[in-house]
């Protein structure tokens, strides 16, 4: 940190906070808070005279509030910069630190917060991870025995740096432990609380239990747990060497924590699985390991960065394999455990990874993008002539269409990541998407349905997922009826219902319309986008009177190859129970239902038409400049 | 006998059917249920849920029909709130209770039974009992129909609740019954006052420590054990006050807490109103107490007890 802060090319901004962040990839304009810390960073010299006079004490966030803190004051003692600050909701305002300041002159009750903007060509993002809170678990007793304490609390406790420089008390009576239970899982593995396992703990109960070893020969240390997870290179080396020291694992995961109320000692309930009895045993101290949670404020900076979360509450990786770095927005990347629990070595490396990929934006004097991009055809958009609209705006999950009322929507073509949901979902087709234009897709339905359409199923399959899922079945050698017909799409997004009433229209026996399941699309909420219009579709076909299972919707990942074939079976089942004839008259009832639906498509920009567009894009027409840093 | 029905489901599945006895393959072995229960530590040491659900897990029918974590299991559901995984495992145990019934297999618990010949059939059991064990049924005698009550012995844990509620005193169980609880009381000979009276269910005390605790106090503390406090009438309080005793301590589970559900909100209520008809003849003097120790209140039995002993010497004092 401190190599950080002196480095020429390094811009260290403690205490600031980012507001909102504009712009695109290398084309960032973010805003940024720095608040007011009423001591000036270039004069104060961090001697903390102000401090020693200062009256009042308050707790100390950063020693977990078991050490106290001044109104004025560093968190600790390698803060960096070594700048003091005054906590404005405890100070009284005496002005003795004014006074200790004397010639330095550095503190400044009047100052204000700063809003500033800054251009930015990458962000990465490494807000960490916070601790769980045990005292919601109340059969651990947090919060009521003084006894029982959090690692962390544990880590500055027996910390050389810490409030009691290193000196292991307990709280009850400050006399040093001769025996300390560890207690693993607390909150996580919960799904009261977090389902998840939390990664590191196993390790860290461990490492503590061994360093507690190696200060304190004498002390007898349990560690409970339901498994001990060791899965990395000399973890497991690790393990053996702590049972060798003596430290004890118990198999068995506490279900109560009782204290004698004279001694204030505390006993641990567990099983013991491998007597398979209950135990209670007595602790001078018990440290509990909490689970690792996102940030209190994740919600807060994934709306800012127009980022998406995992369930849990992490930020989300583009896909966990291939691009475990980046963010579904280009340019803003990853690091550390905000993306996830992960120990230090992990976090140290993926840190790394994200600054290496953060350096590509910078570094680049263009960026490439997928040439699957959306553009405007602005002589048929019905804003342009002043009507309102604006769905395609509601339909991009990446922010990238710049609306305003009486004007055609302008594409920002570097933020545009090519679902074709806005395509699908513009009502009078005044948007294409490049490489997958209506007219293509259009000529592709034609040509699968050429020949017996009553008895083919059209596939509608998503690029990421279920053309996944198909191609396994094939790779897999999963049986699945020969009538199938795939079409690939980028996203179930750009399935527009056009397609399928043209398919209908021209006869098809049955449509598939299927993508990938809602948590895993890959156009953050693309997979929405179509499954409310499908959805739509099917009460319709409904009540027109459609034979049920000739129109389906399926969500199908790429792991699925089994689902892929079976779906597409059940759906020549449903083929097969309808007789010849009966399909045919139900092809023909609904064939002018279909027509007229599927009208506006005979009226699309032909093929040649939009390969046009392709060279407008190239010669920088009608779209922001991608790139320039 | 067991596997008549099921040579096309597995147990697992069969359990699984049975509302409740979803969410098995959920449980990762953790033995929080073990720890949290009483069973193991104070009457049956074979029992533990874990392994039930083990042998759910494993087809083992036969064995699972006949472990007693089948047929002890109260229900208090003190594993439940502490389970990790969510899985109700009382439910899934009661489960697999009925799988053993329908199997033919029956409780090895000593249950109540009902005097015929005093039984009213007012009912006041079937709302007392938390597992619903007795129901009304017509039912002839000496050529005559009347209602009465009728318990299922499969479903009766043995608590006692309905015992302490019966009206007309036609339930008993060997070891609850009005004279095996009443030959507990016994006054002191030795002249030391206060003397007191203290009703102690069988799982409110949780660790040995506490229970060693109680034992300990000197003669002049009549301690008396009994399987729930919902089993006391105030009747007994009453006698035992009555009998030269300066007062009664009665001491059960906290309310959620219950081993048997319900008995300790039960008792409690009783006492309450016991107390209140006391104050309306003038007579509340605080003689009759009812505490309730939860599972996290180790060695509070220590300050309660001395708490009482203090009261009722000022009380001696005073008069």
């Amino acid at each position: 940190m401190v190599d950080a802060s002196r480095h020429p090319k390094v811009d260290v901004r403690t205490y600031t906070e980012v507001e909102r962040v504009e712009g695109f990839v290398g084309n960032f304009k973010a805003q940024l808070r720095e608040k007011a810390r009423f001591v000036f960073e270039d004069r104060c010299n961090g001697c903390g005279d102000c401090a020693e006079v200062c009256p009042i004490e308050v707790p100390n966030y950063f020693e977990l509030n078991i050490a106290p803190r001044k109104a004025i004051d560093v968190a600790m003692s390698q803060s960096v910069p070594l700048v003091y600050n005054i906590d404005m909701d405890s100070c009284i305002e005496c002005y003795q630190c004014v006074e200790a300041c004397g010639e330095l002159d550095a503190i400044d009750f009047s100052m204000e917060d700063k809003l500033v903007w800054e251009d930015i060509g990458s962000i990465v993002i490494a807000t960490g991870f916070n601790h769980f809170d045990p005292s919601a678990m109340t059969e651990y007793g947090y919060g009521r025995f003084p006894n029982v304490i959090t690692a962390m609390e544990m880590e500055r406790l027996n910390n050389s740096a810490g409030p009691t420089g290193g000196n292991l008390i307990r709280p009850s009576d400050g006399k040093n432990p001769e025996s300390i239970a560890i207690i693993n899982c607390v909150g996580s593995r919960d799904k009261r609380f977090n389902p998840s396992c939390s990664n590191f703990c196993c390790m860290y109960a461990i490492k503590n239990a061994v360093l507690l070893k190696q200060a304190y020969p004498d002390m007898e240390l349990s560690v409970y747990y339901i498994d001990i997870r060791t899965p990395s290179k000399g973890y497991e080396e690790f393990y053996d060497r702590a049972r060798k020291l003596g430290i004890r694992f118990i198999q068995g995961r506490p279900g109560l924590i009782t204290e004698d109320p004279e001694t204030q000692n505390v006993f641990v309930h567990s099983e013991d699985r491998d007597l398979g009895r209950v135990t209670e045993r007595e602790y001078d101290m018990v440290m509990l390991n909490q689970a690792a949670i996102p940030q209190p404020d994740a919600d807060t900076i994934s709306s800012v960065l127009n980022i998406t979360q995992s369930p849990g509450g992490w930020f989300m990786e583009y896909h966990p394999k291939l691009r475990p770095l980046d963010t579904p927005t280009d340019g803003i990347f990853l690091a550390g455990a905000c993306q996830g629990p992960k120990d230090i070595p992990s976090s140290v490396a993926q840190g790394a990874g994200a600054a290496a990929r953060a350096g590509r934006v910078v570094h680049s004097e263009e960026w490439e993008i997928e040439p699957t991009v959306a553009v405007v055809w602005e002589d048929r958009c019905i804003s342009a002539e002043g009507k309102k609209c604006g769905v395609c705006v509601r339909a991009c999950p990446y922010g990238s269409i710049l609306y305003e009322e009486g004007k055609a929507p302008e594409i920002v073509t570097a933020k545009c990541h090519g679902c074709g949901g806005c395509v699908a979902e513009c009502p009078h087709n005044a948007i294409t998407q490049l490489h997958f234009t209506d007219a293509q897709i259009l000529a592709q339905i034609q040509t699968l349905l050429a020949d017996k359409p009553e008895e083919k199923i059209l596939a509608f399959r998503c690029h990421w997922c279920s053309y996944g899922g198909a191609d396994l079945a094939g790779v897999s050698h999963f049986d699945y009826s020969a009538n199938e017909r795939g079409l690939r799409v980028m996203c179930s997004a750009r399935m527009d219902a056009d397609f399928i009433y043209e398919a209908f229209r021209l006869g098809a026996g049955a449509v598939l319309f299927s993508g990938c399941h809602p948590q895993d699309c890959h156009y953050i909420t693309g997979q929405r986008v179509g499954a409310k219009r499908a959805k739509r579709m099917l009460k319709q076909f409904e009540r027109v009177g459609m034979t049920s299972g000739r129109f389906r919707i399926e969500w199908i990942s790429a792991a699925e190859g089994d689902k892929y074939a079976r779906v597409v079976n059940e759906m020549q089942d449903v083929l097969d129970s309808i007789p010849e004839e009966e399909l045919q008259e139900e092809i023909e009832k609904l064939q002018p239902y279909m027509e007229k639906r599927a009208r506006r498509m005979r009226e699309v920009p032909q093929i040649e038409e939009a390969a046009s567009f392709a060279e407008k894009i190239a010669l920088g027409h009608g779209t922001q400049d991608p790139a320039s840093t | 006998m067991a596997d008549q029905n099921s040579q096309h489901t597995s147990f697992a599945d069969q359990v699984r059917a049975i509302p409740g006895g979803e969410h098995i393959e959920d449980c990762y072995a953790c033995g929080t249920c073990v720890s949290t229960c009483m069973i193991q530590q104070k009457k049956e040491p074979r029992f533990n849920p874990r392994r039930l659900l083990r042998m759910v897990m494993m087809d083992m029918r036969q064995e699972a029909f006949e472990s007693p974590t089948t047929w002890l299991c109260s229900a208090c559901d003190l594993c439940y709130s502490a389970c990790p995984q969510e899985i109700h495992i009382s439910s899934v145990i009661s489960a697999v209770k009925e799988l053993a019934v329908e199997a033919g297999y029956e409780s090895p618990l000593e249950t109540v039974s009902v005097d015929e010949e005093l039984c009213s059939g007012c009912g006041v059991c079937a709302m007392a009992c938390p597992y619903e064990a007795p129901r009304l049924v017509e039912k002839g005698t000496n050529g005559d129909t009347k209602r009465i009550s009728e318990v299922n012995a499969n479903a009766c844990m043995g608590c006692g609740i309905c015992v302490g509620a019966c009206p007309m005193g036609a339930i008993s169980r060997p070891g609850v019954s009005n004279q095996d609880v009443r030959a507990q009381i016994s006054l002191p000979e030795a002249n030391g006052h206060p003397r007191m009276a203290v009703f102690v269910c069988d799982w409110a005390l949780r660790v040995d420590a506490d229970v060693a605790l109680l034992e300990s106090y000197p003669e002049n503390v009549n301690i008396i054990h009994i399987p729930c406090t919902g089993r006391i009438d105030p009747e007994m309080a009453l006698q035992a006050l009555d009998s030269g005793f300066d007062g009664v301590l009665v001491c059960g589970c906290a309310v959620d807490e219950c081993h048997f559900q319900r008995g300790s909100f039960v008792s409690s209520f009783k006492i309450r109103l016991l107390n209140q008809v006391l104050g309306e003849v003038d007579m509340e003097l605080g003689r009759i107490r009812f505490i309730k120790i939860g599972t996290q209140d180790r060695g509070r039995i220590r300050s309660e007890v001395d708490d009482m002993l203090e009261h009722l010497s000022a009380l001696k004092v005073a008069s």
